[in-house]
């Protein structure tokens, strides 16, 4: 399996220079969301990685769907977001913050 | 089940009875499996944090990298080291089982790779660009582990739930339901038993 990567030139430049090939740039909101479909659609992509700030400018909806997708799984990097989906369902399954 | 749908006949208890102790059976299981899971999720949920905090440690370390890299090299120079690179790392998934839940377990081999194996000329760049480039295989290393572990928890999460509300149903919603109509059932059969009594003595004053 791969490792896909959608981000900002720069963001992906280090990626590609670790190796990995599925690397898409992204230039506007439009290419965000049409690289996210085509990479979910990929049946050979096992890790997406994402922006964490890129995550704020998709339909609610594909968020969720990101949110909730085992395979791909979707890791964002960056700023501190990272945990906050993963704490709303901690929140929502055990029923107590544990996300410190 | 509403009251009224019920008819207050033996069988009709036994059956209900029966009915009680599969389901107090079943809530008693569940619960269990519910605590276990909350257990496997506390184990889990250290790793994902450990592995989190390492994330982002190594991910600014790595942009730290690139930026000294574009200053000393340009990004020209850093975009034709990247596009030159061959190799690209694997990943395998295999799966393992915790508590009926089948989560992933990621292997990943050649993410790390030896000066000469990233397909870059030696002599055209400086060593900065493999510094960069090992922080970056480095940072791959880090998101496929936290990859593991979040699909982990991510799994380990929707069963909680899920056995959390069948827990509850058990409990506040088929248990209650299932005792009412056994009391229910209960009592209407001592009164038919008190009503046949007094018409028995009814008879038998009037016989007399």
């Amino acid at each position: 399996m791969e490792i896909a990567v959608i981000g900002n030139q720069e963001f992906i430049l280090g990626f590609r220079l670790a190796g990995i090939r599925k690397t898409y740039p992204v230039e506007s909101d439009e290419t965000l969301v049409a690289h996210i479909n085509r990479v979910l659609e990929d049946p050979a992509v096992g890790i997406l990685v994402l922006q964490s700030g890129d995550l704020k400018k998709i339909p609610r909806r594909l968020q969720m769907t990101l949110e909730e997708s085992v395979k791909p799984t979707v890791i964002t990097i960056g700023a501190e977001e990272g945990g906050l989906s993963m704490r709303e369902r901690i929140k929502r399954s055990v029923g107590v913050d544990l996300w410190k | 089940m509403a009251l009224r749908d019920i008819k207050p006949t033996r069988s009709e208890l036994i059956n209900l009875k029966k009915r009680i102790a599969l389901s107090e059976r079943g809530y008693k299981i569940l619960k269990m499996k519910r605590d276990g899971l909350i257990l496997e999720f506390f184990k889990v949920l250290e790793q994902a944090k450990d592995t989190r905090g390492d994330l982002n440690e190594r991910y600014e370390s790595a942009q730290a990298m690139m930026a000294v890299a574009n200053t000393v090299e340009g990004a020209i120079g850093v975009k034709a080291a990247a596009f030159s690179v061959q190799q690209e790392p694997d990943i395998k998934v295999a799966s393992k089982n915790i508590m009926g839940v089948v989560v992933p377990e990621i292997e990943s081999s050649k993410v790390r790779k030896g000066l000469n194996e990233r397909g870059y000329g030696i002599l055209g760049t400086t060593s900065v660009i493999d510094e960069t480039a090992l922080s970056f295989e480095e940072l791959v290393e880090a998101i496929i582990r936290s990859a593991e572990i979040e699909t982990t928890m991510k799994k380990l999460l929707d069963e909680i739930e899920s056995t959390k509300r069948r827990v509850n149903a058990l409990e506040f919603k088929v248990i209650p339901e299932l005792t009412e109509a056994r009391d229910f059932i209960k009592m209407r059969l001592d009164e038919m038993e008190r009503e046949e009594l007094f018409r028995l003595k009814k008879i038998k004053a009037r016989n007399v």
